[in-house]
């Protein structure tokens, strides 16, 4: 009786540790899109979602499946309007480069670490610029995307301080074999 | 950073979910390709689930704003000042000779039996949140399909037009912007009543395609919509021109970023409709044309002609020229054609009755 009463407490463990990297990359994409602008729109919402997904892609590539990405990709498309596909192709693209290269990626540190995030970002906004390009089958102007790759790197410090806290206090602790 | 002071887990074998997943995410661009609203409902959900949140966290925002805003215009309120005395003075100036025309125009409609325009409604809402995506700029209004508001409909401020309802949930409504890469709008440019489409393409001066190709614009020259497809009112004030030929753009009179409240025009020109007594009627009749008289009964003992003998066959040898009766001349339509600008005057007398 004991043994199964911590079977079923591990497994639970496991699953939700595995739903919590998914659900950061949802809270990223809510936060990132709601409709507000301190800024008056001057400076474009960053992509908060390839945060979580960059981190846990090159730590725990198993809790970041591509499943995964998928659905954070989806939602982001949902949200962010413009057309449907867009970034989850991105994300799912990204994710696929990180995790080929991800020996490398994750070898990086201090400035570096932020260079490998911002290769990502790259990745991630010239995939959607060029989707877009072929979606309309002409070239949108490029400011706003790089915009949104500048904005998205400055934002990556802070947003790995809190992804980095998350997987320390949360994930950990719930799987017995962190 | 990453190595310092992470554990890096092993690496698993995700090559197969990864080819299924991408085929999956390419297959969604496809299908976004042949329906473009895939998510629109989705969204307006969740945005209609938000929006007491951003009423509430857009004050604070709005608030922040101002106070940004009003560092910069310390600097320069001396000479705005006295910039706006001054243009006050000529706008004065300018209203009176509006109203004066204003009058003119309606005696001039009186006198010429001219349709009148249709009434525009509008619904007063005011923005609880703007997105600035790299492909999307869009606005959101706390008035909805609750409100009355409709897909298409045009969204304007004091100053012109902003853009056009793209989306509408329960209480909310999402706006896209006139600079927007989606946005295209049939535009009318003065003087010369030039036709054009006004083309976003996320900078903050749309594009101008003008229908001909020889038409030459002149910088300042204004900018309205035509009303052509019925959806939007002619006469909106949009902008004016700038730029130079073959790269015209539209300086905008309204700004999107900064609109706080804005009204949706309720415009929708209805069908044309035949009145009910003439509906039965042959369309010659209902035009106000006489029917052909129908052709006198032969007698019985006149020779028949090769022409009616092919005829009564059901053959022809020479199609038989139409009887053409000249219509008694239309008074209304006499007087649209005489003056084709009127169905933007009035609109523009509208926009200031608002």
């Amino acid at each position: 009786m004991e043994l199964s009463d911590r079977t079923g407490t591990l497994m639970s463990g496991r699953f939700l540790s595995a739903l919590v990297p998914f659900l950061c990359g949802v809270l990223a994409v809510l936060f990132s899109n709601l409709p507000l602008s301190l800024t008056n729109g001057l400076v474009p919402a960053p992509l908060l979602a390839l945060v979580p997904i960059y981190f846990w892609c090159l730590v725990r590539p198993d809790l970041m499946t591509p499943a995964a990405v998928f659905g954070i990709g989806l939602f982001q498309d949902i949200m962010a309007g413009g057309p449907p596909g867009v970034w989850t192709l991105s994300f799912v693209v990204t994710y696929a480069v990180i995790e080929r290269q991800r020996e490398a990626f994750a070898g990086l540190s201090g400035l570096g670490a932020v260079l490998g995030f911002a290769t990502a970002a790259l990745i991630a906004s010239a995939c959607a610029y060029a989707t877009v390009a072929l979606y309309y089958w002409h070239l949108p102007p490029i400011a706003p995307i790089v915009a949104e790759l500048v904005v998205t790197v400055l934002f990556y410090i802070p947003g790995v301080y809190v992804v980095g806290v998350v997987h320390r206090r949360l994930v950990g602790p719930l799987r017995s074999d962190f | 950073m990453a190595n310092g002071t992470w554990k890096i887990a092993r690496r698993g074998n995700t090559q197969l979910p990864l080819v299924i997943v991408l085929a999956l995410a390419v297959a969604l661009v496809l299908l976004g390709r042949a329906q473009a609203n895939l998510f629109d409902r989705a969204r307006t959900v969740i945005i209609d689930r938000l929006q007491p949140v951003l009423v509430v966290a857009h004050a604070p925002v709005t608030q922040f704003d101002r106070w940004i805003g009003s560092i910069n215009e310390l600097f320069a309120v001396y000479r705005e000042n006295l910039q706006l005395k001054d243009e006050n003075a000529r706008l004065k100036q300018w209203h009176n000779v509006a109203v004066v025309m204003q009058d003119r125009v309606k005696r001039y409609q009186l006198l010429l039996h001219a349709v009148p325009d249709p009434d525009v409604h509008s619904v007063l809402s005011q923005v609880i949140g703007r997105a600035n995506r790299p492909f999307l700029q869009t606005m959101i209004l706390d008035a909805g399909a609750a409100n009355s508001a409709k897909p298409g409909e045009a969204v304007v401020d004091a100053r012109g037009m902003i853009g056009r309802v793209y989306l509408t949930g329960q209480h909310t409504s999402w706006v896209i912007l006139l600079t927007d890469l989606n946005s295209r709008i049939p535009v009318t440019v003065a003087p010369g009543n030039h036709q054009a489409i006004m083309v976003g393409d996320n900078t903050a001066m749309p594009t101008l395609d003008t229908m001909s190709q020889t038409v030459t614009l002149h910088a300042g020259d204004q900018v309205v919509s035509s009303g052509d497809g019925g959806l939007l009112p002619p006469g909106l004030p949009i902008g004016t021109v700038v730029g130079q030929a073959g790269q015209y753009r539209v300086a905008l009179l309204a700004d999107g970023a900064s609109a706080q409240d804005v009204e949706i025009l309720a415009f929708r020109r209805p069908p044309e409709e035949l009145p009910a007594d003439v509906q039965n009627q042959l369309p010659a009749v209902a035009a106000g044309l006489k029917p052909a008289a129908p052709p006198p009964p032969a007698p019985a003992d006149a020779p028949v002609l090769p022409a009616q003998a092919a005829a009564a066959r059901g053959t022809s040898t020479k199609p038989a020229a139409p009887k053409v009766t000249k219509p008694a001349p239309d008074v209304t339509a006499a007087a649209q054609q005489a003056a084709p600008g009127t169905s933007e005057t009035p609109a523009d007398g509208a926009d200031q009755d608002r």
